[in-house]
């Protein structure tokens, strides 16, 4: 008999929507934690990329023999024989690879590798450089092409004319990194025969083996994936990437255990990128402040890959729309996913527009979103993120501040803008997907001690997911969350999914759960030998199974595991559709404070309401949430790629260039689980917590001192120019 | 990095002889810190055979009171000085205590700060991009081209750039400038001081691979900084794109003495960020002479101090966010006690 | 004050380009050095070369390694020790990020940014010494409750740096917290977090840091 397939009820609740120390936290804080980068195995060798950083290479001569020559070298190899040109700046201007007996041998040699090269005359970085005439083509469909349209241009040319403000401008979003601390790459572990283990850091577990079984030569299940910890991802670790077939070759080739992970420039290089954007908007409205036109031509920026953007309008509705979008290619690396791709460029560009039509009409800036988005969710969550924040005693709330705040004007607590300095808040929301997939499954045993593993090769980037292994289990067989051992990472282990869209949660929780009410039942049937009673018609709380019918019957957990005797409980559970949903929806709200002489911003708090159906460990989820933010707003303030046009070379290929957010750029921030959100399933909502922070940081600076910067990141120069423009 | 052998000098005089005669030679090099020689090696911008490791000469670290002035021994570590400026243990040198305190707080971090020295403060070469990109031939590197003049240039100089554009990354060569600080330089055959105003040179007056008058063969031994100009008001104020662990896009440090009817006396406005070397402005300082502190007096300065300034393509906002600075500055200097 | 020109038109970019020409090693462009004619001299200073011995304390116990001059302690803890101390990790390898973070004399440095060699007498601690999965740190324990690691890369900086701090400063101020910990990045974003567990320790929980009470 199947059992029932639900949820308990929140207010039955012990172990989930809980706050609770992940089940991994002492082995990362205690640097017991083992990533990719840690594997030590006997006779392993250090792999090491080279990698030639210009765009458009032509080479002449790549000689080995110098690397070759170098003590403890044992490997120097092309990565593609007779290859003439690298066509662009990322995997594709790896020409070696080197392997040694020690990093700092590796790193000798990839340097002794000695490359003639000259420069091809066009670098292809540019729009107008790949538009030239004679420009090489990067890809099928030519530099530039029409990727995108939607609506009706006619009729949306004539909503605009009938608006009653029209707005025209134009946003641009630089290419972001995903900037993961730990690099790319992966422990090969494959010494000849048919076996093969390989220590990947990655988003994909279980989709793995299948990607280095071939480039090994073997057969999937030949080769066992396993990533205990992973140091971040953040939608660039899917495939196994050049590096992972790179460093099979040389294990084919040596017979030994190979350590490839690759540099960090090569990481800035090579790995992915959130995509660029500019997006020329014309939008209208009319009185009431309804959106009833928008217009957008956009160009994506995604290397040689396509770029992502959902196409526009975003989020908010509009009466007539219309959009064209060209894929603008460029001889640098390709786009990946990254933590709701497109969907922060887009978020930007629209809500600045929201909020310029806003200003335009005079209108609060709370009260025009209202106007313009469907889901009473989104009203519900403005309101609270609009009170967080304290937009209520904000005397700016539909024009730009004239002068600095009184401190009555801000709620108690709420950090000050220094003396002298304009405060202004600004608002933007997101909403996104989620959901689930079928094909993750998870193993729970009991054994006759008493213990429960709980087993699923899903990965944990850092989310969470392996406390939610264990807690999900121990939830419904009324345990403590320590009883249960959850095992992941391994492909072994039956499978997960892979980590992208958010969908992680949505697709294997449902699955855990499943295995939790299948071992419960399980326990059901050992108790009714002794308890009587019949399966379902019990409890399991604190420790105990008891009749539901008759508590005076009752066993401990460990009582009743030792009637398995030598049959321990082994039940595997599979995705369950109605345990999880799609749809998550966040507001957030951004006060910030902006030096009118120097063009300087500073976030001085940041509040974001975001539901996701039941929330698995609430400290989990404030910590996913705070990452949004964190995230939005380095890509606000700080983040982008620079890239020199003239030679082709990528310049902020480091730490000290490309600038993250650090620990004095983190305002005070307020993570805030929605509790209107009451649905009775498990949903992810990482990505959603990442899309609204430029915009919200960037209305906010408008709000603040009337500086319209419509370019991030939010540079002091542009600052100074948006005042300039001001007047 | 290159595999090297270390020489460990013990004196100074020992040291000198280990290093070679001529600029641009990196068979040996001096090494303090290490928190910039290290990140050159690694990037294989120099690859000197010997390193010579002045951490085995005794007594270069320390600070004493010297009478007239205040000693620092070119081995102490930032972070040596900053726990010593927090004490200010000497009479009448608070207030120059207090600003190179939050000189020294402003730079790069508190592991940095650990072990970098002031010496190695100083000696510093500078962070544009396409100096420490190794691919890039430029003329800091022996090439014939500033790359940045074309090219991406928004971190780079907007005063007395030419032929080269760095700036110069040294936030405490800025401070010690406005304290009227001298370094003390350790050559083979004897030894040398002059104002840490006059050892940095602008590209145009020299040599373009390096950013000081020091010899190759010399070593900066300490720093002195006058007890007078301790005295004086002082104020620091650095302008970074993010707070966090960030070099300067501009800097400003100012020293005042104002005269008894309230009006500045003795001025020292220096510039930081913005120039191939701490920019001291002369001129500002004698107009600001007899002024009464205020608004007016306040654009004459901002107005002054950049009037030469020519911006790059892309990095004219330093004018008006350096005005900014300097106008904060000034307000500053009249909140101090 | 003169605006220069930009230059952006792409035939200037390309015959400027073709001036790399390049050859040479895989990254260099042909960069030409000065020929410096002086030599070092005779020296009559101790000279460490090939590998040397490097005697230091280690999380409380003396070591001995053996090290090329170049060899960074970094490099040294994660690769050539037996066994090797991986706890410590290498992001950027430039001092940029703080990942590396360990104790020499008690103050946080950079491993990747000190030679092995430097070592010699002093004493170094590592995210191993600072507690065990048995034995956790009040800091790690604060860590843990309050959630403040997701990948958990950066993480053993983070601990390290958090305790140099706040054995320098027992009662630092969640201001001076984040001046501490500047000189360390997390991707994630466990800022706030790492804020609230440094509260915790220090015992000033404030409406600074969010923390949601009652569950």
């Amino acid at each position: 008999m199947e059992p029932e397939i639900r949820w308990k009820d929140r207010d039955d609740l012990t172990v989930l929507d809980r706050s609770l120390p992940r089940v991994d936290a002492v082995a990362k804080v205690t640097g017991t934690a083992r990533y990719s980068h840690d594997m030590r195995l006997p006779g392993m060798v250090y792999a090491r990329l080279v990698l030639l950083p210009w765009s458009r290479a032509r080479i002449q001569v790549i000689d080995l023999a110098p690397a070759q020559a170098l003590p403890g070298v044992v490997h120097a190899a092309l990565v593609e024989e007779d290859k003439e040109l690298v066509r662009y700046l990322g995997d594709d201007a790896v020409v070696a690879v080197v392997a040694a007996e020690s990093p700092e041998q590796a790193r000798d040699a990839a340097r002794a590798v000695r490359i003639d090269w000259t420069p091809e005359d066009n670098p292809l970085i540019t729009r107008e450089q790949v538009s030239e005439e004679d420009a090489s083509s990067l890809a099928r469909r030519g530099n530039v092409w029409q990727s995108g349209e939607r609506g009706d241009e006619d009729s949306t040319q004539r909503a605009l004319q009938g608006a009653l403000v029209m707005v025209e401008a134009e946003y641009s979003a630089p290419v972001q990194h995903h900037a993961c601390l730990e690099t790319h790459g992966c422990v090969v572990d494959f010494r000849g025969g048919d076996e093969a283990t390989v220590y990947a850091s990655t988003q994909a577990v279980s989709n793995n083996p299948r990607s280095f079984a071939r480039a090994l030569g073997l057969d999937s299940a030949q080769v066992r994936v396993v990533c205990e910890y992973m140091g971040g991802g953040f939608g660039s670790k899917f495939g196994i990437g050049l590096e992972g077939r790179v460093a099979c070759e040389v294990a084919k080739a040596l017979g030994r255990p190979v350590h490839l992970m690759v540099d960090r420039p090569q990481e800035f290089l090579m790995t992915g990128n959130r995509s660029g954007t500019r997006q020329v908007m014309r939008a209208g409205a009319d009185r009431d402040g309804r959106i009833v036109a928008l217009h957008v031509e956009a160009d994506k920026f995604g290397g040689v890959s396509g770029g992502s953007l959902p196409t526009p309008p975003y989020i908010y509705r509009v009466e007539e729309a219309y959009a064209r979008i060209h894929t603008v290619h460029a001889a640098l690396d390709g786009n990946r996913a990254m933590r709701a791709p497109g969907h922060p460029q887009a978020s930007f560009a629209m809500e600045s527009m929201v909020d310029e039509l806003a200003t335009e009409l005079g209108m609060d800036a709370v009260e025009v979103r209202i106007q313009n988005l469907a889901s009473e969710t989104h009203h519900r969550q403005l309101r609270a993120v609009a009170r967080a924040i304290g937009w209520d005693q904000h005397p700016f709330r539909t024009s730009p501040a004239d002068r600095p705040l009184e401190s009555h004007e801000r709620p108690p607590g709420c950090p000050a803008a220094p003396p002298g300095w304009m405060e202004g808040i600004g608002f933007a929301v997101s909403q996104w997907g989620a959901g689930g997939r079928r094909g993750a499954q998870c193993e729970v045993r009991i054994e006759s001690d008493g213990s429960v593993t709980s087993s699923c090769g899903v990965q944990d980037l850092g989310t969470g997911a392996r406390s939610y292994v264990a807690a999900i289990v121990a939830e419904e067989l009324g345990l403590e969350r320590d009883q249960v051992t959850a095992r992941i990472g391994d492909s072994a282990l039956p499978p997960g999914v892979a980590s992208g869209g958010s969908v992680t949660t949505g697709s294997v929780a449902p699955a855990v759960q499943h295995a939790a009410l299948l071992a419960r039942e399980a326990m059901e049937e050992r108790a009714v030998a002794v308890l009587g009673g019949e399966t379902g018609g019990f409890s399991f709380e604190r420790g105990r199974i008891t009749r539901k019918d008759d508590a005076s019957r009752s066993i401990t957990w460990r009582e009743a595991c030792a009637l398995l005797g030598e049959e321990p409980v082994s039940v595997v559970g599979s995705f369950q559709r109605e345990l999880h949903q799609g749809g998550v929806h966040g507001a957030q709200a951004a006060r910030v404070a902006v030096d009118p002489m120097t063009g300087r911003v500073k976030v001085l708090d940041m509040a974001c309401v975001q539901d996701q159906g039941i929330p698995l460990n609430r400290a989990t989820v404030r910590s996913q949430i705070n990452g949004g933010m964190v995230q939005g707003l380095s890509y606000a303030l700080f983040e982008q790629r620079v890239v020199d046009p003239d030679f082709g070379a990528v310049l902020t290929a480091n730490f000290e260039d490309y600038k993250i957010a650090g620990a004095k750029d983190i305002p005070r921030m307020q993570p805030i689980i929605d509790e209107g959100d009451q649905r009775s399933a498990v949903m992810g909502m990482a990505e959603a917590t990442g899309v609204p922070g430029a915009g919200a940081i960037a209305n906010a600076v408008h709000n603040a001192c009337g500086a319209r910067v419509r370019a991030l990141p939010i540079t002091p120069d542009r600052v100074l120019e948006a005042l300039g423009r001001k007047g | 990095m290159k595999p090297f052998e270390m020489a460990l000098p013990r004196s100074v005089e020992e040291a000198t002889r280990l290093l070679p005669d001529t600029i641009g030679d990196d068979r040996a090099r001096l090494l303090a810190g290490g928190q910039d020689l290290l990140t050159e090696m690694k990037e294989h911008l120099v690859e000197p055979d010997v390193v010579v490791n002045l951490k085995s000469v005794p007594g270069l670290a320390g600070i004493e009171d010297e009478g007239s002035a205040v000693r620092i021994g070119a081995l102490t570590t930032l972070a040596t000085l900053e726990a010593f400026a927090a004490q200010s243990p000497f009479e009448g040198c608070e207030r120059g205590f207090r600003m190179l305190l939050e000189a020294v707080e402003s730079v790069a971090s508190p592991q940095i700060r650990s072990q970098a020295t002031l010496g190695g403060n100083l000696n510093q070469r500078p962070r544009c991009w396409y100096y420490r990109m190794e691919q890039f031939p430029c003329l800091k590197k022996g090439g014939t081209e500033c790359f940045s003049y074309y090219g991406k240039n928004r971190y780079n100089a907007i005063l007395g750039g030419g032929p080269s554009y760095i700036v110069h990354p040294s936030d405490l060569a800025v401070a010690l400038t406005a304290l009227d600080a001298e370094v003390e330089l350790v050559g083979p055959t004897g030894t040398r001081s002059m104002l840490v105003e006059d050892f940095f040179v602008l590209p145009s007056e020299g040599d373009p691979l390096r950013e000081t008058r020091i010899a190759a063969n010399e070593v900066l031994s300490c720093v002195r900084i006058p007890k007078a100009s301790m005295a004086r008001k002082s104020v620091w104020l650095k302008f970074k794109e993010r707070d966090a662990y960030d070099f300067a896009l501009a800097s400003v440090a100012l020293s005042a003495e104002h005269a008894g009817d309230g009006s500045y006396g003795d001025v020292r406005l220096v510039l930081g960020g913005v120039a191939p070397t701490p920019w001291r402005c002369h001129r500002t300082e004698k107009k600001l002479l007899g002024r009464e502190p205020g608004e007016d007096a306040s654009v004459l300065a901002q107005e002054d101090a950049l009037a030469e300034a020519e911006p790059l393509s892309e990095n004219g906002y330093k004018v008006p966010l350096t005005k900014g600075l300097i106008a904060q500055a000034l307000l500053r200097i009249e909140e101090v006690r | 004050m003169t605006q220069r020109p930009p230059e952006t038109s792409s035939s200037a970019g390309v015959s400027r380009r073709r001036f790399l020409q390049g050859s040479g090693t895989a990254l260099a462009a042909g960069v030409t050095t000065s020929e410096a004619s002086s030599s070092a001299g005779p020296a009559a200073a101790p000279r460490l070369s090939g590998e040397v011995e490097v005697t230091f304390q280690l999380n409380g116990e003396a070591r001995t390694a053996l090290v090329e001059p170049r060899t960074t302690l970094l490099s040294l803890l994660r690769h050539h020790l037996s066994p090797p101390l991986t706890g410590t990790k290498e992001v950027c390898d430039r001092g940029n990020c703080g990942a590396c973070t360990v104790q020499i004399d008690g103050a946080p440095a950079y491993s990747c940014l000190t030679l092995a060699v430097d070592l010699a007498g002093r004493s170094v601690r590592t995210i191993e010494g600072v507690g065990s999965p048995e034995s956790l740190h009040p800091v790690q324990r604060a860590f843990c409750e309050q959630d403040a690691a997701m990948c958990g890369f950066c993480t053993p900086g983070f601990v390290v740096a958090t305790v140099a701090a706040l054995e320098q400063e027992p009662q630092a101020s969640l201001e001076r917290v984040k001046e501490r910990l500047s000189g360390n990045l997390c991707r994630c974003g466990t800022y706030p977090h790492i804020f609230a567990a440094v509260q915790e320790v220090t015992g000033q929980r404030t409406d600074e840091v969010f923390r949601e009470e009652g569950r």
